[in-house]
C-alpha cells in the first residue's frame, strides 16, 4: 500500500514539475478561471431565482457547484485517455510499463496529478466566489459533504477508466469522451435542473452519477442538509459508483491484455 | 552456467485494425497482416552479451518487446532468469530495457528529476534512492549535467541516461534495442567502450543487443543470432556465423615467387607483385587444403615468406546468409 502510495505521489510531483515549468500558462490558466466565474456571476443574474427544480437556491451558487464538479467528471472522462495517449505519442509509456509497476498503476497513476489539480480548481472556484461575491457555505455537515466528493472521485474513475479502456482498444478516445462528456453537461443537471427537460428525457438524468453528485454538495454546501436528507441521494451515487469503478477496473485489464496481444500499447 | 533468457517457437503475428468503413464496404476481406516472429528459438547465457541482427522489420524489436512483457507471443514461450514472461512480476526485475528513442524522458524535467521519478517505478527504496541515481549519474558520466533540462542534452548523453534509468534497479539482464543509433561515431565509440567495459566486464550483466550494425556486433558480442523475416537464421558465435555458407577458407601467403601451375590447381582469388616477390590470396577447401599447398611450393623450391588465414567477415556472411534466403 505505502509503495502504491508513493508510486501515485511520484506521479502527482513528476506531473507538478512540468507544470510549474509552463509558469505563464498556469497562471493565465487561473486568471481565465475567475474571468469565467465573473462571466457566470452576471450571466446567472438573468435567471429567476423561483425556476423550477433550482429548490430555492441561488441560480450563481447553483451553477457554481455544477461547473466546480463538472470539471471533475470531464477531468475523470479526458485525464485517463489523454494521459495514455500523450505518453504513448512521447515514447514515456513504454518506459514506465517495462518497471516492475504493473500496466494498471501507471494508467491509473497518470491522471493523479489531474486529479489533485482538479480538486484544488474546485476549491479556488468556491474560495474566489466566498472572496470576490460574497457566497456563504454550511460547512456544519462536513462529513457528509467529503463522502459525497469521495463517491463522486470514485465514480468519476471508473467512467475515466472506461473511457481509457477504450482509447486503449480503439486507440481513440474522442468518441466516447465526446458522448458522455456531452451527456454529463446535458442531463447531468451541472448548467440547469433536470426539471426543465421535458418530461420522457428527465430520467436519464437518473443513470448519470453527477446527477447525484450535485444533489449531495448542493444540499450539503448550500442548504446545509444533513445524513439523513441526503442519504437517498448518496445511496444512488453509491450504486452508480459501485457499477462503474468495477467496471472501469475490469474493462481496463481486458483492454490492457488485448492490447500486448496486438503489440498497440506501445505504439502510436 | 545457466540460461539467461530462453526463447522457444515464439511466434507473433501483428494484424493491422480495420475502419469501420473498410469492414461495411469490404466485409469478407481478410485484414492486412505481418508476421513478425516465426518459430524463434534462441538461448542467452548469463554474463554474455549477444546480439540480435538483422534488416530493418526482421522482428529485433517485437524479440525485444515480447522478452521486456510489452508484447504478448501468440505462440511460444519466453522466460527471463528462468521465469516465463507472462509471469510479469517475476520478470521485470530482472530486466532493464535501454531504449534508441530519446523522446522515452520528460524533456521538460531535468535529468535528475527523471531519474527521481523512476526510481520510484522501480521500486528502488525511498532510503537508497538518492545515493542510486547519484551513483548512475556518475557511473554515465552525467553528473554535472544531472540538473540541465533533458530537452538541453545531446543524443549521447540522452542515450547515457537512458541506460542509466535501466540500471536503476541493478537488474542482472539489459535488453538494448540499437543503443548507437542516432549516435555520432564518437559517442558510437564511448557508448561501446562503456557497454564492454563497465556493463559486462565489470558488472557482469547479460547483455541482449538489437542491431543492424554489424561492426558494432562484431566488436561487442560473444555470440550472435541473425534474423531475417522473422526467424532465426544463424546462431552460434561470431566466428562461426562469419564462416557459415563458407565451404574454403582464405590465406594470404607473400612468396618469392608464384609456379604458374599453382594457378592451375588451386583457387587464386588475387595475385600482385609485393616488393622482391608476390603477394597472393588462394581459397583453400578442406581441413588439408593448406598442408597441399605447402608441399606443392616447396617440391618447387617456393620461399614462403609469410601465410595468414584470412578472417571471414560477418558483412559476407549476412550477404550469404541473405541471398540463401
Amino acid at each position: 500500500m505505502i509503495r502504491v502510495a508513493a508510486k501515485l505521489w511520484a506521479f502527482i510531483v513528476r506531473d507538478f514539475q512540468q507544470q510549474v515549468s509552463y509558469r505563464l500558462a498556469f497562471l493565465l490558466q487561473i486568471g481565465g478561471m475567475f474571468l469565467s466565474l465573473g462571466a457566470f456571476f452576471f450571466l446567472t443574474r438573468m435567471i429567476d431565482p423561483e425556476a423550477k427544480g433550482l429548490d430555492g437556491m441561488n441560480p450563481f451558487e447553483w451553477m457554481l457547484l455544477g461547473l466546480a464538479f463538472q470539471y471533475y467528471f470531464s477531468t475523470a472522462l479526458y485525464a485517463f485517455s489523454a494521459k495514455v495517449r500523450s505518453e504513448q505519442m512521447m515514447g514515456t509509456l513504454e518506459a514506465m510499463l517495462v518497471s516492475p509497476t504493473s500496466t494498471g498503476l501507471v494508467i491509473f497513476s497518470s491522471a493523479a496529478w489531474d486529479f489533485t489539480y482538479a480538486g484544488f480548481r474546485v476549491l479556488l472556484y468556491l474560495g474566489g466566489a466566498w472572496l470576490i461575491f460574497g457566497i456563504s457555505f454550511h460547512l456544519e455537515n462536513f462529513p457528509v459533504l467529503i463522502l459525497g466528493v469521495v463517491l463522486t472521485l470514485l465514480s468519476s474513475v471508473g467512467l475515466g477508466m472506461l473511457s481509457a479502456s477504450f482509447i486503449l482498444y480503439f486507440k481513440r478516445g474522442d468518441p466516447i469522451n465526446f458522448f458522455l462528456s456531452g451527456m454529463t453537461t446535458f442531463f447531468g443537471t451541472v448548467f440547469f435542473p433536470a426539471e426543465q427537460l421535458p418530461a420522457f428525457l428527465q430520467g436519464v438524468s437518473d443513470y448519470l452519477p453527477i446527477t447525484w453528485s450535485l444533489r449531495v454538495v448542493r444540499g450539503a454546501l448550500l442548504l446545509g442538509k444533513g445524513f439523513a436528507e441526503l442519504k437517498n441521494d448518496l445511496l444512488a451515487l453509491t450504486v452508480l459508483t459501485a457499477v462503474l469503478l468495477p467496471a472501469g477496473l475490469f474493462l481496463s485489464r481486458i483492454a490492457i491484455r488485448k492490447a500486448k496481444q496486438e503489440g498497440s500499447l506501445v505504439q502510436y | 552456467m545457466g540460461h539467461a533468457v530462453e526463447a522457444r517457437r515464439l511466434e507473433k503475428r501483428f494484424t493491422r485494425r480495420r475502419s469501420i468503413r473498410d469492414i461495411l464496404f469490404h466485409p469478407f476481406r481478410s485484414p492486412e497482416a505481418v508476421q513478425a516472429l516465426r518459430g524463434v528459438d534462441l538461448t542467452i547465457r548469463e554474463g554474455e552479451i549477444f546480439g540480435l541482427l538483422g534488416p530493418n522489420g526482421a522482428g529485433k524489436t517485437t524479440l525485444l518487446k515480447i522478452l521486456s512483457c510489452l508484447v504478448l507471443p501468440d505462440v511460444g514461450t519466453a522466460a527471463i532468469g528462468g521465469y516465463p514472461t507472462s509471469r510479469e512480476q517475476l520478470v521485470k526485475p530482472l530486466i532493464g530495457l535501454v531504449h534508441s528513442d530519446e523522446r522515452s524522458f520528460y524533456w521538460r524535467l531535468t535529468g535528475r528529476q527523471n531519474m527521481n521519478f523512476f526510481s520510484t517505478l522501480y521500486e528502488v527504496p525511498r532510503e537508497a534512492r538518492d545515493a542510486r541515481v547519484d551513483e548512475l549519474l556518475r557511473k554515465v558520466d552525467m553528473e554535472e549535467a544531472a540538473d540541465r533540462p533533458f530537452a538541453d542534452y545531446s543524443s549521447g548523453m540522452k542515450q547515457r541516461m537512458s541506460i542509466a534509468r535501466a540500471l536503476l534497479h541493478d537488474p542482472p539482464i539489459l535488453l538494448m534495442d540499437e543503443p548507437t543509433r542516432s549516435l555520432d561515431p564518437a559517442a558510437a565509440l564511448s557508448l561501446r567502450r562503456f557497454i564492454q567495459d563497465e556493463l559486462s566486464g565489470r558488472d557482469r550483466k547479460t547483455i541482449v543487443l538489437a542491431t543492424h550494425n554489424l561492426h558494432e556486433a562484431e566488436l561487442l558480442c560473444s555470440r550472435i543470432a541473425i534474423l531475417m523475416k522473422g526467424k532465426v537464421r544463424q546462431i552460434g558465435t561470431v566466428e562461426e556465423v562469419r564462416r557459415w555458407g563458407l565451404d574454403t577458407r582464405n590465406y594470404e601467403m607473400e612468396v618469392d615467387r608464384w609456379p604458374v601451375e599453382a594457378g592451375e590447381r588451386f583457387a587464386v582469388l588475387s595475385d600482385r607483385s609485393w616488393e622482391d616477390g608476390r603477394r597472393v590470396r588462394v581459397a583453400l577447401a578442406g581441413e588439408d587444403g593448406l598442408n597441399l599447398l605447402l608441399a606443392f611450393l616447396m617440391e618447387r623450391g617456393v620461399k614462403l615468406r609469410s601465410c595468414n588465414q584470412v578472417d571471414a567477415d560477418l558483412e559476407g556472411a549476412f550477404a550469404r546468409i541473405l541471398e540463401a534466403e
